[in-house]
């Protein structure tokens, strides 16, 4: 008997059918793996899962028992607990107070709580699955690989049953990763069931017992890892074959320098130092990866080089003239396109049309702007020209920009970026939470702007990335580069230890 | 079990029906409230509307009430869209009053098309001065605008105070019979009073017609310029709008300037179409300042609605002075007020949001 | 999304111009053939000090009249432009006579006057007339100082505080009377000011006599027009003296006297000529001789010693034997201002603009 079966799920939006007859089953002590490109109906259908959203057609079973959740909170009753991929914790709280919080039931239900108790049973349960977290620790003061750790102790607290994680490898270390695997295989061995949701075929073939892929909303196959790889399931995922991420011969010519960093420092968010001497040079035509973990300085790499983050040391030259730096105008005057990492928040203004977000950095110029007055013919031409040449899918370029889908929002983006003909561009994480589709075009894109001469700086925690799109890897630790790898013939094994910090060669 | 949704699309036909939706429900509830308070439903309402939007006299009252709230509403409103929460329209309307009045009284001798233009200006400079306070506190130090701008208007209100009760200040009347038995500001010439424009047997304040030209450019500087697309940027995403280069803190300093000087040129329309003196406890009495930020939430910060509601608030308020009386205490005329605003706002709640009727299961039995 | 809410709100706009048009066609309630009076207060008609005083005489008009008469007011009317259009609606209502009660509405109630020739009207404590204009008041400061005497025998520290709203003729008069009082049963005694710029502001009220206690206060009196420093009195064990109206129910035990308006006494009077249609201009004011100024019933704590100087003193002012103001009077700074065997004249009064000597504050607000 299945620990969860659904059986014919149909939800329908206006004018999209996210699931249309979805059929799912998970076993009791399976890793049981939700693959599909974004809009596939896998946020709807674990939406429908945890109750927040009623299914219009088609039924949901656990253990052989029929069940219909009217709130979250029936789901959670139930045994089902979420980790999204947006944390939902409280930062100024300690992390076992976040355990209990929104609990009911048990110890968060009463008025009166007895911290030692919960802090008692939070280091049991990390103990015991090797995910330990100083339960008096505060939020805020956590890493997101703890803060992870956090929330999957709130669904052992609550003594889950099924527990279903939304991307939950996308913040963490090749290593971290590693560990979580460890974990979710134990909570498995239990008896538990547990929910994966992943773009990254071969983590799902590492940790997953059998893989359920969806395409279009529906249920296109379930199928044992044993007997897939990572090639047959993203097939599956995109109804074709298509190459993942493998090394694509480019024709290069590489030209003179267009962007050197000399001696470069900046500081952090926090007021504390967080890029220390980077010193890099980017040639026309190259694309240089910054590989590292999160957090270790390549955002504020990306800031500072877009004069997003001002300099406290050292110097940035784009062909040859100096920035004076902090100042995102010069930066974008100079040449340098910016495709940041929150595509959704700094990339676009989300509430804004994508018209208007076409136009967020050519607003002033003269074909855009008459004096003080916005052409809005001009404006819409634009935005219907980048919509056509990138094949961005959308009804109207009056559509605002977060109703696009990742992966057409990272089209808008780059088409942008790319319009002004910069010499240099700083792409931040440009495929996170993208589906497979739409990681291969943003990988054309950005090759096609290198064979174009600029330079590309390509920030990215994705290994086969960057071993899919470099030239040169540069390994970034602590705000620092550690070191510097030949794409040819660099391997993971090479750059995770780099990326941990581990410089001298391990004897 | 009643759900609230969000809506993904908003039907068109839903606009018209939930506006007449809701003052139907307006209506029903104060219908209930009147009858249990031994009223006669149908002659308050007649009375209600006959006091507030029928006849020219009560048009006329409700233009003057609605003039304020205009330019107030649209203080709100310009700051508001960039999220930028000035509260301070109370003090920056004071603040205008008294450059308003000042300038008045030093033009005076000067004909009408003189005066009105500088009052107006002085009145704006006022507000905006005032308003920058705040902008400069947040755009340099990231002090909360919020905070500030509210304890300015308790500052602005005591100034006031000050210039009027407790000083020989050069807006006190010191000569006339009138402040020697109350203290009050000295009477503007005559070239300083706004005039009234005359359509049929309605009269349109001056101020009122400037605010709605306020307005129109309002609208056009939010919806077909780059200053009003940088203050959509920022007001929607700050960190997209750093990204593109923009300048957030000179847009912090002009969108509050701007705000400021709108509140300003209320009071410099208190100034030249109403009091015609510096009116230190008549203002403050008001509120003026406070009732803009709720019409500029209702008008969801659109200039042209703003406007309209400004209008329609002017007149509920007027409606509640003649409701009121001997057999109608002045709480029942609020609680009536006050369900009419709620319906409003439900209604607008309606058009974004659904609400499902579902008879609760019982959860079958879960392991 | 803007683009739905100007549908929204015109919308909006439509339906009630339609509506209103539907009621107004269907309705049209016939007049009354009573005569109609009314009242218009600036604060609520249940304030405990003024507006309530002036309710009070409405109330005396009805029961003098009873049904010949109907009455109504509007309350919590601010002064300013919408004194007019209260005005409007009261005569578009058929009122035939109207009783304005705030300093503030003199000029509205002036413009009124010239545009409603047939409506008579009243202004309290104005000083403008017109043919169809009359003012009315009263000299409360001689109940005050009757006041002033019950809270100097109260008195143990020799130190009164006084809440005085703002520093107008009216206001300084009526301080000076108090203080006088006060020393007529404690020579010597100071009487410390607190401003607090409004008529009618509990809460300011009340944290004035809270500073005036912090001053050294033990006993405390008011000229401005809620009961609140009344309600602190009661609870920090202060005996309280209070102003317009009989507000012992609000410090049942420390509750001394208070000097009060009896508006009833002008009012029905009025009411009746305009009714006859011998109503006249002019100018009434009133005193303790005809009613129209008392003192409120004693509270506990006033000795039958106070209450006997206190009725002494009572029956000098109504025979003309006594002035309060008659010299010597000093001021502030010990400067005679008034010589023996001289008065303050009521234009003097009128136009008062210094302190006597004991009160501490200043003049100026």
């Amino acid at each position: 008997m299945p620990a969860v079966s659904l059986h014919g799920i149909t939800k329908r939006f206006p004018g999209v059918v996210a699931n249309d007859g979805v059929e799912f089953e998970a076993a009791e002590g399976e890793v049981h793996a939700l693959l599909g490109e974004n809009g596939a109906g896998k946020s709807t259908l674990s939406n429908i899962l945890t109750g927040l959203y009623r299914p219009d057609e088609g039924t949901v079973e656990l253990y052989g028992e029929r069940v219909e959740f009217d709130s979250p909170r029936d789901a959670l009753d139930a045994g089902i607990c979420m980790v999204h991929q947006h944390f939902r914790l409280v930062p100024p709280f300690t992390v076992a107070e976040n355990v209990i919080l929104g609990d009911h039931r048990g110890e968060g239900g009463r008025f009166l709580v007895n911290p030692r108790h919960i802090e008692r049973r939070v280091a049991e349960l990390g103990e015991r699955y090797r995910i330990a977290v100083d339960p008096r620790a505060r939020v805020w003061q956590l890493s997101l690989g703890e803060q992870q750790r956090v929330e999957i102790l709130k669904a052992l607290y609550r003594e889950a049953k099924i527990l279903i994680l939304d991307e939950p490898t996308a913040v963490l270390t090749p290593q971290e990763a590693e560990s979580l695997f460890v974990t979710l295989r134990a909570m498995a061995d239990e008896g538990r069931t547990v929910i994966f949701i992943s773009h990254k075929l071969h983590e799902v073939t590492a940790v997953a017992d059998r893989v359920t892929v969806l395409r279009g909303g529906k249920t296109v196959a379930t199928v044992g890892t044993a007997d897939a790889t990572p090639q047959s399931l993203a097939s599956l995922m995109v109804g074709r074959e298509v190459d993942v991420a493998t090394r694509v011969p480019r024709e290069m010519t590489i030209g003179d320098a267009v962007l050197e960093l000399e001696g470069v420092g900046a500081t952090g968010d926090r007021g504390a130092e967080a890029l220390h001497d980077v010193s890099l040079t980017v040639r026309s035509g190259e694309i240089v990866a910054v590989a590292g973990v999160a957090g270790n300085g390549q955002r504020e790499l990306a800031e500072t080089i877009t004069g997003m983050r001002p300099t406290t040391t050292g110097r940035i030259v784009v062909g040859g003239k100096a920035l004076k730096g902090g100042d995102s105008r010069e930066a974008i005057h100079a040449g340098i396109a910016h495709v940041p990492e929150d595509r959704l928040h700094t990339g676009v203004a989300p509430s804004l049309s994508i018209a208007s977000n076409t136009v967020l950095k050519s607003y002033r110029g003269t074909h855009i702007a008459r004096g003080p007055m916005l052409r809005l013919g001009a404006i819409k031409e634009r935005a219907l020209h980048l919509i056509s040449s990138y094949d961005v899918r959308t009804s109207g370029p009056n559509v605002p920009a977060r109703q696009l889908s990742g992966g057409n929002l990272q089209k808008v983006v780059l088409g942008r970026e790319f319009s002004g003909e910069p010499r240099v561009l700083i792409a931040a994480s440009p495929t996170r939470g993208l589906d497979v589709s739409a990681i291969e075009t943003v990988h054309r894109y950005i090759r096609e702007g290198a064979t174009g001469g600029m330079g590309i700086i390509l920030i990215s925690e994705d290994l086969d990335e960057i071993l899919a799109l470099a030239d040169r890897i540069v390994v970034m630790y602590e705000g620092r580069i550690v070191g510097e790898l030949d794409a040819e013939t660099a391997t993971k094994d090479a750059m995770g230890l780099l990326m941990a910090g581990v410089t001298e060669p391990v004897a | 079990m009643i759900r609230v949704e969000r809506r993904l699309e908003q039907p068109r036909w839903l606009s018209l029906a939930v506006p007449i939706g809701s003052l139907v429900v307006a209506f029903v509830a104060m219908t209930i409230v009147l009858l249990v308070t031994g009223h006669d439903p149908f002659t308050t309402f007649r009375r209600l509307f006959d006091s507030a939007f029928l006849g020219s006299a009560e048009l006329n009252a409700t233009f003057v009430s609605a003039t304020p709230l205009l330019f107030t509403g649209l203080c709100a409103a310009v700051a508001f869209r960039m999220q930028l929460f000035n509260i301070g329209g109370e003090g920056q309307l004071y603040v205008g009053a008294i450059f308003a009045a000042a300038a008045a009284l030093l033009v005076s001798g000067v004909p009408t098309v003189v005066a009105i233009p500088v009052m107006i200006a002085m009145g704006a400079l006022g507000g905006a001065l005032f308003a920058l306070i705040p902008a400069v506190l947040r755009a340099f130090f990231k002090t909360n605008e919020i905070i500030v701008s509210l304890m300015l208007n308790y500052v602005a209100a005591l100034v006031l105070n000050y210039l009027i009760f407790d000083s020989l200040s050069y807006w006190r009347d010191t000569s006339s019979p009138e402040a020697k038995v109350f203290p009050q500001g000295k009477t503007l010439p005559d070239a300083a009073s706004w005039p009234l424009s005359h359509i049929g047997g309605l009269e349109l304040p001056f101020g009122l017609l400037l605010g709605l030209v306020i307005a129109g450019v309002v609208w056009v500087l939010y919806s077909r310029t780059r200053f009003g697309f940088e203050v959509q940027v920022i007001g929607d995403s700050p960190r997209a709008a750093s990204y593109a280069g923009m300048r957030t803190r000179r847009k912090i300093l002009a969108v509050m300037a701007l705000s400021g000087a709108i509140a300003g040129i209320g009071g410099a329309s208190q100034d030249g179409d109403v009091r015609h003196l510096l009116d230190a406890r008549g203002l403050s009495a008001a509120g003026y300042g406070y009732a803009g930020i709720v019409v500029a939430a209702l008008a969801r910060y659109n200039p042209f609605a703003v406007a309209l509601v400004a209008f329609l608030l002017g007149g509920i308020q007027n409606a509640g002075y003649t409701l009121q009386g001997a057999d109608f205490p002045s709480g029942l005329v609020g609680v009536m007020q006050g369900l009419i605003l709620f319906c409003a706002l439900g209604g607008e709640l309606l058009i974004r949001h659904r609400i499902r009727f579902e008879r609760r299961r019982p959860a079958e039995s879960v392991a | 999304m803007s683009k739905s809410k100007v549908a929204l709100v015109a919308a909006l706009t439509a339906v009630v111009a339609t509506a209103s048009l539907v009621v107004t066609a269907v309705g049209s309630a016939k007049q009354h053939d009573v005569f109609k009076a009314a009242w218009i207060y600036v604060g609520p008609h249940n304030d405990g000090g003024w507006s309530q005083a002036h309710d009070e005489g409405r109330l005396a008009v009805v029961k003098a009249l009873g049904s010949k008469v109907e009455t109504t007011y509007k309350e919590n009317v601010p002064e300013g432009p919408q004194v007019s259009q209260v005005i409007d609606s009261l005569v578009k209502d058929g009122n035939k006579i109207i009783f304005a009660t705030s300093f503030g509405y003199q000029d509205a109630v002036l413009a009124a006057a010239k545009k409603y020739p047939t409506v008579d009207f009243e202004m309290a404590t104005g000083y403008k007339t017109a043919t169809n204009m009359a003012d009315y008041y009263g000299a409360g400061e001689d109940a005050i100082y009757l006041s002033g005497m019950a809270a100097g025998a109260a008195t143990k520290s020799g130190v009164v505080g006084y809440v005085v709203p703002f520093a107008i003729p009216e206001v300084i008069r009526h301080t000076n009377a108090f203080a006088l009082g006060v020393q007529a049963t404690h020579p010597g005694a100071t009487v410390k000011i607190v401003w607090t710029n409004s008529w009618f502001s509990p809460a300011t009220e009340k944290k004035a006599a809270q500073s005036l206690k912090a001053a050294g206060a033990d006993v405390i009196g008011q000229n401005v027009d809620s009961p609140s420093a009344g309600q602190y009195s009661e609870s920090a064990g202060l005996p309280w003296v209070g102003y317009d109206s009989d507000a012992q129910k609000f410090a049942p035990k420390q509750w001394l006297t208070g000097a009060v308006y009896n508006w009833g006494v002008y009012y029905i009077p009025r009411v009746k000529a305009a009714m006859a249609g011998t109503w006249k201009t002019g100018s009434y004011y009133g005193s303790l001789s005809d009613g129209f100024t008392k003192l409120a019933p004693f509270g506990p704590l006033v000795s039958s010693a106070t209450k006997a100087a206190i009725a002494t003193k009572l029956a000098a002012l109504k025979a003309g034997t006594f002035d309060e103001f008659a010299g010597p009077l000093y001021d502030q700074a010990g400067k005679l201002r008034v010589p023996a065997g001289k008065k303050l004249s009521l234009g003097d009064l009128m136009a008062i603009d210094w302190l006597v000597k004991g009160v501490q504050g200043s003049p100026k607000g």
